[in-house]
């Protein structure tokens, strides 16, 4: 197997840890109405998109080194294009409600939504173009890349999370001041 | 009881006003003959590989054309403020949410089926050897269609650009469903029956249909009340 594929598998890995931390935080907002919920769900979006943008990037790279092409319709960059999309239009709602709380209730519902839709996505697109996916052979030293880039992935999900909470806290405030 | 009684009103009343004014279904029908057209320029109609790819270009004519229905699912409630009449009757949201979704799968439906024969004629398909199996298979494929393109409708009736965000948000969900509708609908417009192989398309277009339809009537009431 191709050692190019150490950088596709981890990073998508990454991008499936984040899609369920996001599928966590959206419930758990949905249940509580807690606003912090809100900004991890959004942070994990945000981490899964530029996770799983970086393993289709990397492996269009794998797709040419093979086939000379940038590009091939195989099952997992199928997939993965189809999940990225779909995360996508979870912050593009996001930034077409403007209400506070209505906004994050809308995106925890399509991050559910979003969530439910990956197994089938995966599912369809495997039996769409059937035996083409590369192979995953785990080793020590796979796992080892996966844990070190979703630790990456953990830590910028928590610094976008505190960001948001803290962009939230200053518009909470200029919105008292205002009516103050 | 009630609760199917309920959804019944809120859907022969959106029928009734759909069928009063037609706006929605007039632009639908003419959108999806333009489109059926303007795909007889791109490729060659009578062509073998074209009737190899009917099935798609079948299931984007019913996408596309089905949006235009799904965007005057909540959106025609906003003059006069009937959504916020609808919200406080003594109606349950679900009830709401699924009365909505049935006329909107009657109106797709109807937009489906008339334009099966006017592609039937203008590619020369036999569309008709496999009808009741392919009726099947816009059954369940226009059933998720309405609920996702419903429930999306419920989310972007108030926001900013909501003709382009429904189509957004909808179709990369409908990935699936859409992918098994054409793949199913390219046999069956050749001729060919549904195979064993196929059944598996099938079967996750029921899930689908059945996963979607639940969630939504369970998170329906977080969309409409907040």
């Amino acid at each position: 197997m191709r050692e190019d594929v150490l950088y596709y598998i981890p990073l998508g890995g990454t991008a499936a840890l984040a899609a369920a931390t996001a599928l966590i935080a959206s419930i758990g907002f949905l249940r509580t109405r807690n606003f912090r919920f809100d900004s991890l769900a959004r942070a994990a979006t945000e981490t899964l998109l530029a996770f799983l943008a970086a393993g289709i990037v990397s492996g269009c790279f794998v797709i040419h080194s093979a086939s000379g092409r940038w590009w091939t319709w195989d099952a997992r960059l199928t997939a993965a294009l189809v999940c990225w999309l779909l995360f996508a239009t979870c912050l593009m709602l996001r930034q077409a409600v403007e209400e506070p709380s209505r906004r994050a209730a809308f995106a925890a519902v399509w991050t559910v939504f979003a969530c439910l839709d990956v197994p089938l996505v995966v599912a369809t697109a495997a039996w769409w173009k059937p035996g083409k996916a590369l192979p995953i052979e785990w080793t020590w030293g796979r796992f080892g890349l996966l844990a070190a880039i979703a630790v990456v992935g953990g830590l910028f999900t928590v610094v976008r999370a505190r960001q948001e909470e803290a962009r939230r806290e200053l518009d909470s405030r200029r919105r008292k001041a205002f009516e103050s | 009881m009630r609760f199917l009684r309920q959804a019944g009103v809120i859907a022969a009343k959106d029928l009734r006003a759909e069928l009063r004014t037609k706006e929605a279904i007039n632009s639908s029908l003419a959108f999806a003959l333009v489109i059926l057209l303007m795909f007889s320029f791109a490729f060659d109609p009578l062509a073998d590989t074209t009737r190899e790819i009917s099935g798609g270009l079948l299931w984007i004519v019913f996408a596309f054309a089905g949006t235009l229905v799904l965007n005057r699912s909540f959106a025609r409630e906003l003059p006069n403020d009937c959504l916020d009449g609808l919200i406080a009757a003594p109606v349950s949201r679900a009830a709401l949410f699924l009365g909505k979704a049935c006329a909107s799968f009657l109106l797709v439906l109807g937009v489906q089926l008339v334009s099966l024969p006017v592609f039937g004629v203008f590619y020369n398909v036999p569309w008709t050897r496999q009808f009741p199996e392919l009726l099947l298979v816009l059954v369940l494929g226009t059933w998720g269609l309405t609920v996702v393109g419903t429930i999306s409708s419920a989310l972007t009736v108030n926001i900013r650009l909501r003709e382009l965000m429904l189509p957004m948000l909808t179709y990369p969900i409908l990935f699936p469903a859409l992918l098994g509708a054409m793949q199913l609908t390219a046999g069956l417009v050749a001729g060919n029956p549904i195979g064993p192989d196929e059944y598996g398309w099938l079967k996750m277009m029921v899930g689908f249909d059945v996963i979607y339809t639940a969630v939504s009537l369970a998170l329906v009431e977080t969309i409409l009340v907040g």
